[in-house]
């Protein structure tokens, strides 16, 4: 009975161990370790021994149960993990594919130069004011000390839609209208659209400006030159100065001119800055004590800086773009790049 | 701190009732945190007479008495031996409530009794409880308790702010109500009495710590019976929170509620060798207090020792070695001031906190030790008898300098925006004691009071101007400086930002416009987009006007990109417009308009493409018209000739259009060089920022049910729009039905030409509780009902 043991043993261990499936490894199971399995079997042979012998050969049986059981664990494990490195392995991807992305349209890259120059402003104290873009002679010319016979009033330079109703020339006009609105202290900036008569690679019909006027007790040609370094600073990295040249402009004394050191070259003279090293960024000044009168502002009480800048100008050497026409020539393929 | 509203009276005449006074008081920068009734349980208890009394037939010791309480005669059951008819008593009638115990009306044994006769320890008067309160024959029948007995008042928890010790006393709070009220000041006129001997024979002082002691004062009163005070000063003491105890004590502790200034006194038989040593503490001296704790001193601390030991902790504590008890004959009244950080170390490090270690511990004035101390002299021998030693000793090391301040009016004026001349700075300042010492031109110099050491600079004197002229006196002044349109700014990006994430990109056109653009529009005679403005000196014809639309420059760009090469468009732009108007400059509005034609995404190679569509668009205008705050909007077919009809939306919020989108009219897109469907929108960028103020969003409590989500399947003729089958399903139960989502639409095969069927997903649910089926169902079937009634549905 012995032998007939083993063999049954032997048996049961190599069907276990050839076992490719769940299913029938439990089937196994039954067969060899249930009640009806053939182990049991031996056990209620038992009576047919020698009583001597019972107690060895029962143990026996029941060391080779617990042998199998043990058998089939592990065989369960190791059918389990089979199965879980083959699930994983049908389920690997081309991780280079594509991933899943919402479509992003884009801002015009004025719009982000015009965005920058608000945030930098607003976070150094300014308001941001807006004006008309319709203008009448006086806020657009008058007011800002302009004589009557001004070449920039000429029709060559200046869009007139009525008699003395203009497309603004320059965002000055909202120095203006501030000054008429609001006691000082005035701490403003003001972007907007100009047009004017002009039409060529460097010269757009409209524009975009941004003004800044500041009128408090004790302002000074120091605050002013301070502030244009700090914004070009801001806008364009720690390492570009600013210097302002004496110029004219009628509502602005002294009057000024704003050069930034080139932000390609950085000094050194290239084609962008035509060898100068330096790039014009446009007008500033100390606001003319005759347009504070007109405006009824005691200049012996208050005095004031204004600048202002070209939007696209700057967006133009922010983003190295090279001509003014793609601004507004709205090629998707331009427009995307932003 | 603890204010009476009757004790204050004693110094400042007011007729403000302790309401109002609460108002002026805080308005005064003494902020009352808390107000509380005195004698509200005495208000409760009228004066009566007890009529008749007769024994209670089923009772050995009750009585039935009657009882008249000057409106009515009541039946009252009394259990008190001394209750006699024709005695007047006080009287609880029904509904009186003492604590947590309400009189109601009862039945004792078999008779019924309307209130009670109470006894002096029912009414916390006294601890007597050997039979009801007999009141003198005269008592006015039917008036309250409190005011005959004059203890209704009321008592104000108030906030001194650390910079004001004065204010640490009743008299302190006075004298500022005093200023405000412009009501005079009645001080405290202090008399000593007659004195006989010499202190300075009897009792020696010895100052070892000027620098922590900065004035020590001393008064002896020999031959006083300590007792307990008389009836007004054990009020005065408990309407402020104090507990009686002796009437020596009593009268220390009622000069500190007075003057903010604590003293106290010592058994003079209880000093060592007759003698006060001020002096650091040993380190590890040991020091028994009056709370009956012994704590163990350091060298930081300061006491006040005799030849021995230390007999109080210094401005914290006395000692229980030297406290008036009743054997107590001779007193030593110590009035003095200690440098308020040592109070604050002792008393924070040993946790002594005590109603005079909070008044050192603020810093209080050395002037005001002799003043306190003669007058607990004068009260003492008032109350307790004895005579006042002659003379004081006083220990002032180093008196303070009187502190000189100037004001200027000029700079009052230019700091408050109130104009106050000289006269009324002085009237002002001088209520609060502050003396003009010298008067030139824009310049007012005063002497400021010991007890105001807050009031050292011009702008100290500045604020005490203000606050007695009162911050309601003055006018907000305006000037306008709210350049920046915020709103329309931030809104302004917002709509950018919100194009740019759903796939467009921004164009930049030029202002101006072709006049041939407004016929390729198709655009009506009357249209206000014909109301051009024209450029005099155009750059040429098709640059002529200002533009009133930004529609043909986005048609002419996708044109432009379409036939560059570009399948697929979305773009927007957002900028003025312009219209001729009667005024001399014309209007200028901004809008935002944007296109989309060809695909709808980006190519992603997991699922079919799909073209842009009308939902498209009008997916991106409710978008935005969300974001900008609108709702309840209406849609309507739009009235602009641009977009196919029937294919165009135009939408309405309080009756302006605010926006329009739609399918661009293939003919105007043919006139713009354009073969392939392309679909535009138009948001009324002014128009909606014009039309009222964005609401912030309001919270609303998270249900704490999961809603129940049902769908439901019909056909209906296509007359029938889903914005009106959608309000008729939320009708039938607008509290319940909290959303209504079309599912599905279908049309073509099994459903009749002219029809569709429609799928809606409705979500039912209550705040409160769980839908039952039954319930829920119910509610379908109302939904269902409605349907059929009003749209003619054929449910599935």
């Amino acid at each position: 009975m012995k032998e007939e043991l083993q063999k049954v043993i032997l048996a049961a261990r190599e069907e276990i161990m050839q076992c490719r499936s769940l299913h029938d490894l439990m089937l196994l199971k039954s067969r060899y370790t249930g009640k009806k399995s053939v182990l049991n079997g031996f056990m209620k042979k038992l009576g047919h021994l020698d009583p001597k012998e019972r107690p060895t050969f029962g143990k026996t049986v029941n060391l080779a149960k617990e042998a199998l059981v043990e058998l089939l664990t592990q065989q369960e494990n190791t059918i389990k993990e089979a199965q879980y490195n083959h699930a994983l392995a049908s389920q690997r991807i081309d991780l280079t594919m594509p991933g899943r992305r919402q479509d992003r349209g884009s801002l015009h890259p004025v719009t982000l130069a015009r965005r920058e120059i608000e945030d930098i402003f607003v976070s150094l104290g300014f308001d941001v004011a807006e004006g008309r873009d319709i203008e009448d002679e006086f806020h657009n010319f008058d007011a800002l000390n302009t004589p009557k016979d001004h070449p920039a009033r000429d029709l060559s330079d200046t869009f007139y839609v009525g008699g003395d109703v203009l497309l603004r020339t320059q965002t000055s006009t909202v120095q203006i209208r501030t000054m008429e609105n609001y006691a000082p202290p005035i701490r403003i900036i003001a972007p907007g659209r100009c047009y004017r008569n002009d039409n060529d690679a460097s010269h757009s019909p409209a524009f975009h400006q941004v003004e800044a006027l500041v009128v408090d007790k004790g302002v000074t040609f120091a605050d002013l030159k301070d502030m244009l370094n700090v914004f070009v600073k801001k806008m364009f990295g720690d390492e570009i100065r600013s210097r302002i040249r004496p110029h004219f402009f009628p509502f602005t004394e002294p009057s000024a001119e704003i050069d930034m050191l080139c932000v390609n070259c950085r000094g050194k003279g290239c084609n962008i800055c035509k060898g100068s090293g330096w790039l014009e960024m446009g007008g500033a000044g100390m606001v003319d004590p005759h347009v504070f009168e007109m405006l009824g502002i005691d200049p012996e009480i208050y005095t004031g800086y204004a600048f202002g800048l070209g939007i696209d100008r700057i967006a133009m050497l922010k983003y190295n773009i090279p001509d003014m026409r793609l601004l507004f020539e709205n090629d998707i393929r331009f427009l995307k790049q932003f | 701190m603890k204010i009476s509203y009757k004790w204050l009276q004693d110094y400042l005449k007011t007729e403000l009732s302790p309401e109002a006074l609460t108002d002026r008081m805080t308005f005064a920068g003494i902020e009352v945190e808390g107000i509380e009734e005195l004698g509200a349980r005495l208000k409760q208890i009228r004066i009566a007479k007890i009529e008749t009394r007769i024994p209670h037939p089923g009772s050995d010791h009750l009585s039935i008495c009657t009882v008249n309480d000057g409106t009515e005669t009541l039946q009252v059951i009394c259990g008190a031996p001394n209750c006699a008819a024709g005695q007047v008593v006080p009287f609880a009638p029904v509904g009186a409530s003492f604590g947590d115990f309400t009189i109601k009306k009862t039945k004792l044994r078999g008779e019924l009794s309307f209130g009670m006769i109470c006894s002096e320890k029912e009414l916390e008067l006294s601890d007597n409880h050997d039979g009801i309160m007999v009141l003198p024959p005269d008592a006015p029948i039917g008036t309250d308790m409190a005011s005959y007995l004059g203890l209704a008042d009321t008592c104000y928890e108030v906030e001194i702010t650390p910079n004001r010790p004065d204010l640490l006393g009743i008299l302190g709070v006075a004298r500022d109500l005093s200023a405000l009220l412009q009501k005079p000041l009645i001080t405290p006129k202090i008399t000593l009495p007659a004195t006989a001997g010499c202190i300075r024979d009897t009792l020696a002082i010895e100052n070892q710590a000027p620098d922590l002691c900065t004035r020590y004062t001393a008064r002896m009163v020999q031959g006083v019976t300590i007792a307990e005070s008389p009836q007004w000063l054990k009020d005065k003491l408990l309407s402020v929170g104090l507990r009686p105890i002796n009437n020596v004590v009593d009268v220390t502790n009622f000069v500190m509620m007075e003057y903010g200034h604590p003293l106290h006194a010592f058994d003079f038989a209880q000093l060592a060798e007759s003698r006060i040593i001020i002096r650091r503490a040993a380190d590890g001296e040991a020091f028994s207090a009056l709370d009956g704790e012994t704590y163990r001193l350091s060298s930081r601390d300061l006491v006040i020792a005799d030849a021995e030991k230390p007999v109080a902790l210094a401005g914290v504590i006395g000692g229980d070695n030297s406290q008036i008890t009743e054997h107590t004959t001779d007193i030593v009244i110590e009035a003095a001031n200690f440098l308020y950080s040592t109070v604050r170390k002792t008393s924070g490090r040993l946790k002594i906190f005590t109603d005079s270690s909070y008044r050192f511990e603020r810093d209080i004035a050395d002037e005001t030790t002799e003043i306190v101390s003669a007058r607990a002299a004068q009260l003492i021998v008032e109350i307790a008898g004895g005579t006042l030693l002659d003379g004081v000793i006083d220990v002032y090391p180093a008196p303070k300098p009187t502190i000189k301040v100037s004001v200027r009016p000029s700079r009052v004026e230019k700091l408050l925006t109130v104009a106050m001349d000289g006269t009324m700075i002085k009237d002002y300042l001088k209520a609060l004691g502050l003396e003009c010492v010298a008067e030139a031109a824009d310049e007012l110099t005063f002497s400021i009071p010991p007890y105001r050491k807050d009031l050292t600079r011009e702008i100290d004197l500045i604020e005490e101007l203000i606050r007695l002229h009162g911050y309601n006196n003055v006018e907000p002044r305006f000037f306008p400086q709210t350049i920046m349109n915020r709103r329309k700014i931030g809104s302004r990006r917002m709509l950018q930002d919100i194009m740019v994430s759903y796939g467009y990109s921004e164009i930049v056109n030029w202002s101006f416009g072709d006049p041939e653009d407004m016929d390729h529009l198709k655009l009506d005679a009357e249209d206000d987009r014909r109301k051009t403005v024209p450029v005099k000196n155009p750059l040429g014809a098709r640059f002529s006007v200002m533009r009133s639309s930004l529609i043909p420059g986005l048609l002419k760009t996708a044109s432009y990109n379409l036939n560059h090469g570009a399948g697929s468009l979305k773009l927007f732009e957002l900028n003025k417009v312009f219209f001729s108007s009667n005024e001399k400059l014309p209007m200028e509005r901004e809008m935002l308009s944007g296109l989309a034609t060809g695909a709808l995404h980006e190519t992603f190679w997991k699922e079919k493409n799909q073209d842009v569509d009308f939902y498209d668009v009008k997916g991106v205008v409710e978008e935005i018209l969300e974001q900008l705050g609108t709702s309840k909007l209406r849609i309507v077919q739009s009235a602009d000739s641009f977009y196919q009809a029937g294919v165009g939306a135009d939408i309405l919020y309080r009756n302006s259009k605010v926006a329009s989108c739609g399918k661009i009219d293939p003919k105007v897109a043919e006139a713009f060089d354009i073969g392939q469907p392309i679909f535009g929108f138009e948001v009324y960028f002014d128009t909606i920022l014009e039309s009222g103020k964005v609401k912030s969003p309001v919270f609303a409590a998270i249900p704490k049910v999961p809603p129940v989500v049902r769908d439901l399947s019909f056909v209906v003729s296509k007359e029938h729009s889903v914005a009106d089958i959608t309000k008729t399903i939320r009708s039938t139960n607008p509290q319940l039905i909290k959303r209504v989502v079309l599912f599905d639409e279908y049309t073509g095969k099994n459903i009749t030409p002219g029809s569709r069927s429609l799928t809606f997903s409705i979500v039912i649910g209550s705040d409160i509780k769980t839908l039952t089926d039954e319930f829920t169902n119910k509610i379908l079937q109302k939904i269902m009902k409605k349907l059929e009634a009003k749209h003619a549905v054929e449910m599935r």
